[in-house]
């Protein structure tokens, strides 16, 4: 006798769901698993933990169940003869959502190393949609596909704080040129590009925009940014969720249309690029008129044609680049980085192995908004630690954000005596360009003396600190506890806080909760200055506490080890913003 | 008896499987195919050609370059199919052209074939990857090609007197019906999920993948 289950609504709605989105492709790759296990030890999972639950194959199986129950001819008759299953409970969904987002970053490494063709992302990217449509996701993707929904962008910067940053990138532009006409145009119409970027250029990663501009400048480009729509990440490609897609697409699309746009640039950001050029057309069923491309694609012809010059000598580092997965094996750039590498860097050397062999930065697939699963990231990340480790390389370049903090993160985890820089960063260093205007030095007295309240419990990095900012213009004061903070802020009313998570007692967090629930306190901006304990991640994870509490993102976060230009350049944006 | 599992048992089966197959092909083209709307970036004929290539090009894989043996003993095991299937309609219909030459050539392939399918088989059953990703489908396809090719070594000795003579022809006949319905069906849908993963990687500039 049959036992009768009553399933739960959300494994129902689930299976529903799923049997809704089979299409030639899914039902292909579902199908075609002969389970050889030739995938195997192609996933940086599996080759870290050695644990057979991490093979792709048995990962796609986890999904494939109910293709075999639902769609293969004899499962259909005798499920269990093939491995097909359903869903009964919302514990099988959370076990699910374990699998295709704690355990697979969707790069694809497995899909092009299986002699069937089996497309193994597409398996658990149709996974992800199946809970995402039941609210079933880590929290990260949840909030921030909610902020791409609700305002357009994946960090919930509002429209006067995005042009409040490009005025001050402006300024810092046409300091570093020398040049008053440099800028970054905002909805200039009938420009050649429209450029879009990651959000974290404008909250968190500003110089590498200015790289940009400056490469722009430099190759007298017209273009110009959308004051709406300026956005290419998506996380659509993530969560699985096509309307998103379609949506955030949709957005940049129209952004280049309104400004009549010859076309579409999107940043270094490897599954923005993938998203905004390949997927999104797909999702929102739309027929561009326009071309897109990759920046690095741009500049490369920029470097070909003469129409800026590279100078490698500025670079004198021994630099090697690790494929973006969203470029290498799903987007089709992977010369057009090597061709600039070799152009602005002295010494360049090849990882192993390269382009579409690549292994994950480990922070793909969302991951790097999913506190839930860092440890094992982290663990798992020990096969791109040796791939960086054996180049012996002082930087590693990339072409994408998501790439640059996964690194930075295992790069601190495995101690490995290594910087991250993006490809465009490194090209802008290495420019060729006369300077046309001097502009006027500012004299030490004209300048506001700001005061920024340093706290972390470590007295060496006070003194680092305080001694940075106070060789560059601050005023300084200090506390090493949260209690020590909190009489300080009363008494000396900062302009600026710089706060270390880890702390002895109440953590840092627990200190920015105070800080952002406290109308007195709540106007003062917040640089996090921290190295996110790399044992326990989780504990730290700044970003699922303010999705948790629903607090307003820090003004600034700078990882330790502190990059003082980073420091100082967020700071002085921070507080010229505040003061404007 | 014989006479009737040489022809009129074969053919029901082949009719069977073939009705099976027509039938999966229009199954597989009801379902819509994802389209892409943007120009390409690299070539759609090549990276399709490159997708079927890739199994007879092992050094394009990192899996078969590391696997190198997995390969060879695909490669043997599928050919011993072919010749085992071949032998099936030779011995009733073109019976001079087994000489004993060709039957010395069948045996070995069908006995390597054998030997690789053991194998497969023990790492099925042993590799703890390769136990937990194996279904009862995935054990029985195994142990029916294996008892196929065991028979198929003594029926190309051209004994129609023997058990194994009987039996090599009940047993592809039993094969080629279950074919449809196991995961031996991957013969129908590899071509598409080939031709499927080259155009998609093509498309992108990614496939044929730059050597490094």
């Amino acid at each position: 006798m049959h036992k009768v289950i009553n399933k739960s609504e959300k494994a129902k709605n689930a299976e529903e769901s799923f049997k809704k989105k089979m299409n030639r492709q899914a039902i292909l790759s579902f199908g075609v698993c002969v389970h050889c296990g030739m995938c195997t030890e192609s996933c940086h999972y599996y080759l870290a933990t050695k644990d057979p639950k991490m093979a792709p194959a048995y990962k796609a199986d986890r999904v494939r169940k109910l293709y075999k129950k639902y769609f293969d001819w004899t499962g259909r008759l005798l499920p269990k003869w093939v491995g097909g299953d359903e869903f009964n409970t919302d514990d099988d969904l959370t076990e699910l959502m374990d699998i295709v987002y704690g355990s697979c970053t969707m790069c694809r490494r497995c899909s092009f190393n299986c002699p069937m063709g089996v497309d193994k992302a597409l398996l658990m990217r149709t996974g992800r949609a199946i809970l995402t449509e039941q609210g079933i996701a880590p929290q990260g993707i949840i909030d921030v596909s909610e902020d791409q929904w609700k305002i357009g962008n994946q960090m919930g910067i509002s429209t006067d704080d995005f042009l409040e940053t490009i005025e001050w990138l402006n300024d810092e532009l046409k300091t570093e040129l020398d040049d008053p006409s440099a800028e970054i145009p905002i909805d200039k119409p009938n420009c050649n590009i429209i450029y879009a970027v990651n959000p974290r250029e404008i909250k968190y990663a500003p110089m590498s925009l200015l790289a940009i501009a400056k490469i722009f400048h430099v190759a007298n480009e017209s273009w110009t940014m959308a004051s709406k729509g300026w956005d290419n990440t998506n996380f659509g490609l993530f969560s699985g969720d096509n309307k998103l897609g379609a949506y955030m697409g949709n957005l940049v699309y129209d952004s280049v249309e309104r400004l009549n746009g010859n076309m579409l640039v999107t940043s270094e950001c490897g599954h923005g690029y993938r998203a905004t050029a390949w997927e999104s057309p797909n999702w929102a069923a739309r027929d561009l008129n326009f071309r897109i491309y990759n920046v690095l694609e741009i500049i490369t012809d920029y470097v070909k044609s003469g129409r800026i010059k590279l100078d490698k000598s500025l670079n004198q580092f021994k630099v090697t680049y690790h494929d973006p997965c969203n470029l290498g094996r799903s987007g089709g750039i992977t010369e057009e980085p090597r061709y600039l590498i070799n152009r602005s860097v002295s010494d360049y050397r090849e990882m192993y192995p390269n382009r579409a062999d690549n292994f994950c930065c480990t922070g793909g697939g969302g991951a790097m908004s999913m506190g839930e699963y860092s440890k094992r990231r982290l663990e798992t990340a020990i096969v791109k630690a040796d791939q960086l480790r054996a180049t012996g390389a002082d930087i590693v370049a990339t072409a994408c954000h998501n790439c640059v903090d996964g690194l930075t993160d295992l790069i601190k985890f495995y101690k490995l005596k290594m910087k991250v820089s993006l490809v465009g960063e490194l090209v802008a260093d290495a420019l060729v360009y006369q300077k046309m205007y001097k502009v006027p030095e500012i004299k030490p007295e004209e300048i506001t003396q700001y005061k920024v309240l340093v706290i972390d419990d470590e007295p060496d990095v006070i003194m680092y600190l305080t001694a940075l900012l106070e060789d560059n213009g601050y005023k300084t004061i200090s506390a090493a506890t949260n209690e020590e903070a909190l009489t300080q802020l009363d008494k000396e009313h900062p302009d600026l806080i710089t706060l270390d998570l880890i702390m002895p007692g109440k953590s840092g967090l627990t200190f920015y909760h105070t800080l952002r629930t406290n109308a007195q306190y709540k106007g003062i901006p917040v640089v996090i200055v921290s190295g996110v304990n790399p044992e326990n991640p989780g504990q730290y994870d700044s970003r699922s506490f303010i999705y948790q509490h629903s607090l307003p993102r820090p003004e600034g976060y700078i990882e330790k080890p502190v990059n003082k230009e980073l420091l100082l350049m967020t700071i002085e944006k921070i507080l010229e913003l505040k003061n404007k | 008896m014989l006479e009737l599992l040489q022809h009129e048992v074969q053919y029901l089966a082949l009719s069977i499987m073939g009705i099976a197959y027509i039938s999966k092909i229009f199954w597989i083209l009801h379902f819509k195919p994802m389209k892409e709307r943007t120009p390409a970036k690299g070539s759609h004929s090549k990276a399709i050609i490159a997708s079927y290539f890739c199994i007879a090009l092992p050094w394009t894989m990192e899996s078969t370059i590391k696997k190198w043996y997995k390969w060879l003993e695909f490669s043997v095991f599928h050919i011993g199919i072919a010749i085992a299937i071949i032998a099936s309609f030779l011995i009733p219909e073109a019976k001079h052209l087994m000489t004993p030459n060709v039957i010395l050539i069948f045996q070995i392939i069908i006995a390597i074939s054998f030997f690789v399918l053991l194998i497969r088989l023990t790492r099925r059953i042993f590799s703890p990857v390769n136990r937990l990703i194996s279904h009862p489908d995935d054990y029985f396809s195994l142990f029916l090609m294996i008892i196929w090719f065991f028979v198929a070594f003594f029926a190309m000795n051209m004994d129609e007197g023997s058990i194994f003579f009987s039996s090599y022809f009940i047993l592809t006949a039993l094969l080629i019906v279950y074919v449809p319905f196991s995961k031996m069906s991957h013969y129908i849908l590899w071509p598409f999920s080939r031709y499927y993963f080259g155009k998609h990687f093509g498309h992108r500039g990614t496939y044929p993948k730059i050597r490094q």
